[in-house]
């Protein structure tokens, strides 16, 4: 038997919103240039919409069947827009092509949240700490914007996000999806976050560290590294990652390296923790991370975890 | 015109009046639909208590609008087969994993759906797992312990 419905039950969250569930392109576009915002997963724009009440209109991303795509050709990978994280998280395939980018998605929020969050949602959010970004980054990311009119521009994901909270997507614009470059022969890619709670907790520094070997397996021939949640947006450690080039990954060589990362970060002071404690951090990362890439080349795939 | 929205729950078919696409599932679920198994705890996607299933896959139903899943199979505590609840509710006597119990139903949820076989990449702990369901009285020690018997 159904119980009745109490009628003291306390109000929703979330005041009712206008949904729009287009299914094809020309509709969504149609909806977006009304006023509607593009609604993916939904694990950041419901939070807000129940917190600010705002926004109110919503339209609906996952009834476009072209954007649920995940095409690998080469070592290129394409991630759909409408695709969730918990997706690309359980590909075996993926996780030792795109590591870094794997294990960021991996501890998004909790196994329900991965269900539900998309990677597109994650970078169009924007936020320091959002935990794919510094994987995306140094697996060179290309952000593919179209517009209403058909045309599309591919953006790299350091231009797209230009600040906290904010990317580059203009009126009328929507993000159709991610083309990422995967490893190639030598090379490998991690990425490491620490925060105070194992899941559902934001990072207070990530990084994410890729290393491509000369054929002595010794020898850094390319290496990049990301740091994420200790600036306004993910940084590029360009600087740190060149003192590897042409040098093996000795202690020294890894300590000057992981040095330069700590200096040229801008972590702030914060209840959580001090820019102080976030540099060590990130200094002690850095080091840990750069190995792990590597020892995905000499001992196949890495998976790193710190908390 | 179409003025009901036909959802799929516990494997019958639900109407519910089409005002309800834009609500939150948790809200269709429990103020249209009469199922106070989904539990409202932190509303924004923390705790778990408003896990269901959608097409097999645990969500937090919180944070999930009701249109988005109008072409899926929506299972809530309500609809998990008998059996599954009768084990589940004697290994969690066994060993203590419920005080409160305003937790539980989210956690039965994710422990039907480990036990059908549910997992993510590299066979993780439990612990792992469920740490999107939080629980404030009983100790997670004893729910991870009743959750691997379950297993
Ligand atoms: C409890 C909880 C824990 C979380 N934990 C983490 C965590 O550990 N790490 C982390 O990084 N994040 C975390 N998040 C944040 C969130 O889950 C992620 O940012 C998620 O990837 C967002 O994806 P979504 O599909 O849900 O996006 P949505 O909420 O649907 O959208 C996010 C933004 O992207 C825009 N958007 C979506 N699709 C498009 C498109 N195609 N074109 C243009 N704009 C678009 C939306 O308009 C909105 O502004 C957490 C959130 C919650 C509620
Ligand atoms: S009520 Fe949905 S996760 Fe807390
Ligand atoms: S038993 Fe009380 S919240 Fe878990």
């Amino acid at each position: 038997m159904m119980p009745t419905v109490s009628p003291v039950l306390r109000p929703s969250y979330l005041p009712p919103v206008e949904l729009h569930r287009p299914n094809d392109l020309g509709e969504l576009f149609a909806c977006v240039a009304a006023g509607a915002c593009p609604l993916a997963g939904g694990t950041d724009l419901v939070v807000w919409a129940s917190q600010r009440g705002e926004p109110r209109q919503l339209a609906w991303t996952g009834g476009i069947d072209e954007w649920h795509i995940v095409d690998i050709s080469g070592q290129q990978v394409r991630i759909g827009a409408a695709v969730p994280l918990s997706r690309i998280a359980r590909s075996g395939e993926l996780r030792s092509l795109i590591s870094a980018v794997i294990e960021g998605a991996s501890v998004v929020g909790s196994v329900q949240l991965r269900n539900q969050a998309t990677l597109v949602g994650n970078v169009c959010t924007a936020s320091p700490g959002g935990d794919t970004l510094p994987g995306l980054y140094v697996h060179d990311a290309m952000v593919d914007v179209v517009n209403a009119a058909g045309s599309r521009r591919s953006i790299k994901i350091s231009e797209f996000i230009c600040a906290p909270g904010k990317t580059n997507l203009a009126p009328g614009e929507l993000v159709a999806g991610v083309t990422v470059r995967g490893l190639g022969p030598l090379e490998g890619s991690a990425f490491c976050r620490f925060t105070q709670r194992n899941a559902l907790d934001l990072a207070l520094a990530s990084v994410a560290a890729r290393v491509r070997f000369e054929s002595d397996e010794q020898t850094v021939a390319q290496a990049s590294i990301a740091l994420g949640a200790v600036g306004p947006t993910v940084l590029d450690a360009g600087q740190a990652a060149a003192l590897l080039v042409g040098r093996t990954l000795e202690p020294t060589q890894l300590r000057e390296c992981a040095n330069l990362a700590a200096e040229c970060c801008q972590p702030i002071t914060d209840h959580r923790a001090s820019a102080d404690y976030r540099r060590q951090l990130v200094r002690a990362l850095t080091e840990e991370i750069v190995l792990a890439a590597a020892k995905q080349v000499t001992a196949g795939c890495a998976s790193v975890e710190a908390s | 015109m179409k003025t009901q929205l036909t959802l799929r729950v516990n494997g019958a078919p639900r109407d519910v009046p089409l005002s309800f696409v834009g609500r939150r599932l948790l809200d269709t679920l429990r103020l249209e639909l009469g199922l106070m198994g989904v539990k409202e705890g932190c509303g924004e996607g923390d705790c778990g208590a408003c896990t269901v299933l959608i097409d097999g896959e645990p969500m937090c139903s919180c944070l999930l609008l009701t249109g988005v899943v109008e072409k899926c199979e929506i299972t809530t505590i309500e609809g998990l087969p008998a059996a599954f609840l009768t084990r589940f509710s004697a290994i969690c006597a066994e060993y203590g994993a419920v005080q409160c119990g305003y937790c539980t139903p989210g956690i039965a949820v994710m422990a039907a759906w480990l036990h059908a076989g549910g997992t993510e990449l590299g066979d993780q702990p439990i612990s792992k797992l469920f740490a999107g369901n939080l629980c404030r009285c009983t100790g997670y020690q004893q729910i991870i312990e009743a959750l691997t018997a379950l297993r």
